[in-house]
């Protein structure tokens, strides 16, 4: 099983979680030495052992460096252990910690019932989809955060893809070509890095129930490490074609140690699909 | 016609069906988010570029090869284009036979959205961005958007890695050559669209140099005893894609291609 700093936990949400489940079961016999590369310069307490509430690093120019390798928050494995892979509760409704949820405009709440009702069959991820901004930072896979000065890269494995936030001081463009990952641009407020993304593509998914989001959207995420093992991302979503208002929620972010990102390649030998529908209720 | 959507057109025959709906979309891209100035490039006195400048070296004055490149034209194709002759064995020239007039095509990983493979993904039509970082270089590719890390840590290459497509990969410094050496491939990858073979004992030699500001050497060897009686080599010449960004690229999305092609 893959060397987890934090929780230790696996949590399977449910049979549609195709791609996922495809790394559990590889997951379960990766014994490799590959993949017990020690991390380098991770602080020690006296004992040695990691100490996960040492200051945040920082980059030759002062700035936080959020490059490391990290994981969703996930639902605490009990005492007894967890055969399942215990997703936090964001990964199905994104807006679970919000008084009242999400506020949906009718057409958004319906569409989400129905899918939600569905067992959400219909689930881009479970089609080899990019899972998007944000909920990239929801889903079980961990990612790998590389920092220049210029540019943030998190690359996914979930998608065995990347997304690219530049920090180079360009301003967001005015006409983006729609994408999963939108355009992204960061600035720095302090030490917490302001991302502010457009031009994502019409209809990605927000979370499992299928809260929707349109190609309206602005998600600004604020980006800040609160320690060398948890990183806290501030996401606000302004999609007044699908919601009401603004929304903000928090996403919860710990570090992984010793650990690599493996190749999934959602669409090798993918067998899933079939027999998606027939568990749609 | 923007300087990217040219140099994009400018690519050469691309006869995948993969690859041919970028071809399509390239055409109109003409937005201005493509055309982000490349902070820090050498100007001649006129004001162009001076890409036979001087390489940009890094703060340890290693070479820095960080920027987005163009794979050169060809070895897609046929990656031994230039080689009189490939020392295959007999599994090898078989299996080459039998797709290098295409009644495979339908069997080419790529052209069911699976990864190019190394050192085939080198020479896709779309670009790749190269990142110098700290303890390991990596490459985005524009390419069906995937990722490749390899480790200049000082790690090994692990003894029994998990079989991907992309192999583990780490490089280290010969002079100002970088040597990236990769194996635990899965033995599924063609090494470019005819069908030079790879199996699963293919080890990739890659030795990157920046010649000046604007050319990459990249000398490949294949070595797959399995496929081949010795080690062969190529020597490709990706060029500098100034002013412009990588554009997403999801393969398998609205993908109408593969039941269109024959046989």
């Amino acid at each position: 099983m893959r060397t987890n700093a934090t929780s230790g936990t696996w949590f399977l949400s449910s049979a549609i979680l195709l791609c996922a489940a495809a790394l559990l079961f590889s997951v379960a016999t990766l014994q490799g030495q590959w993949l017990g590369y020690p991390t380098a310069n991770v602080p020690r307490t006296p004992s040695g052992t990691p100490n996960l509430g040492a200051p945040a690093p920082r980059t030759a120019d002062g700035h936080p460096d959020f490059s490391g390798m990290w994981e969703a928050e996930n639902r605490p494995c009990p005492k007894e252990g967890c055969a399942d892979m215990r997703t936090s509760e964001q990964f199905f409704d994104i807006g679970a910690r919000l008084k009242g949820g999400l506020p949906y405009q009718p057409w958004a709440r319906a569409l989400m019932e129905q899918r939600k009702a569905a067992d959400g069959k219909d689930d881009l991820t479970s089609r080899c989809r990019p899972p998007g901004v944000p909920r990239i930072h929801t889903l079980t896979w961990p990612r790998k955060y590389l920092q220049t000065p210029e540019l943030l890269v998190i690359l996914d494995e979930s998608t065995n893809g990347f997304r690219q936030i530049f920090l180079d001081g360009r301003a967001l463009p005015k006409n983006p070509q729609p994408a999963w990952n939108g355009y992204s641009v960061g600035k720095w407020d302090g030490d917490t890095l302001v991302v502010e993304t457009i031009g994502l593509v019409d209809g990605l998914w927000l979370d499992r129930n299928g809260s929707p989001m349109t190609d309206a959207a602005k998600v600004t995420e604020r980006f800040h490490r609160l320690n060398y093992g948890n990183m806290q991302i501030e996401v606000t979503v302004d999609d007044p074609k699908a919601y009401t208002a603004p929304w903000t929620v928090t996403l919860n972010q710990y570090i992984m140690i010793n650990t690599e990102l493996l190749e999934d390649i959602c669409l090798d030998n993918e067998k899933d699909l079939p027999h998606l529908n027939a568990l749609g209720k | 016609m923007s300087a990217k959507a040219s140099a994009r057109t400018r690519r050469g025959p691309f006869i995948k069906p993969a690859f041919a709906a970028i071809v399509l979309t390239g055409v109109s891209l003409h937005a201005q988010w493509l055309n982000f100035k490349t902070p820090g490039v050498p100007r001649t006195a006129d004001g162009k570029p001076n890409l036979s400048a001087p390489a940009p070296k890094m703060p340890d004055g290693k070479p820095d090869l960080s920027g987005l490149w163009n794979a050169d034209r060809g070895y897609l194709v046929n990656i031994a284009v230039n080689l009189k002759e490939v020392p295959m064995r007999p599994a090898g020239l078989e299996l080459f036979n039998q797709r290098k007039d295409g009644a495979l095509a339908k069997e080419e990983p790529d052209a069911n959205c699976l990864p190019q493979g190394v050192p085939k993904i080198d020479a896709a039509p779309v670009p790749w961005k190269l990142i110098q970082g700290r303890g390991e270089v990596t490459i985005l590719y524009e390419a069906f958007s995937q990722f490749r890390e390899i480790f200049t840590d000082g790690r090994e290459l692990p003894k029994d890695p998990n079989p991907t497509w992309l192999g583990y990969s780490v490089g280290h410094w010969e002079g100002d050559t970088l040597v990236v050496e990769s194996s635990g491939f899965n033995g599924k990858t063609w090494l470019d669209q005819m069908g030079h073979p790879a199996s699963d004992a293919l080890h990739v030699t890659e030795r990157f140099r920046r010649k000046d500001f604007g050319h990459l050497e990249l000398e490949i060897t294949i070595d797959d005893p399995k496929m081949y009686t010795k080690p062969w080599t190529v020597k490709e010449n990706p060029s500098l894609l100034l002013d412009s960004e990588l554009l997403e690229f999801n393969c398998n999305e609205n993908e109408r291609d593969i039941r269109h092609m024959v046989p």
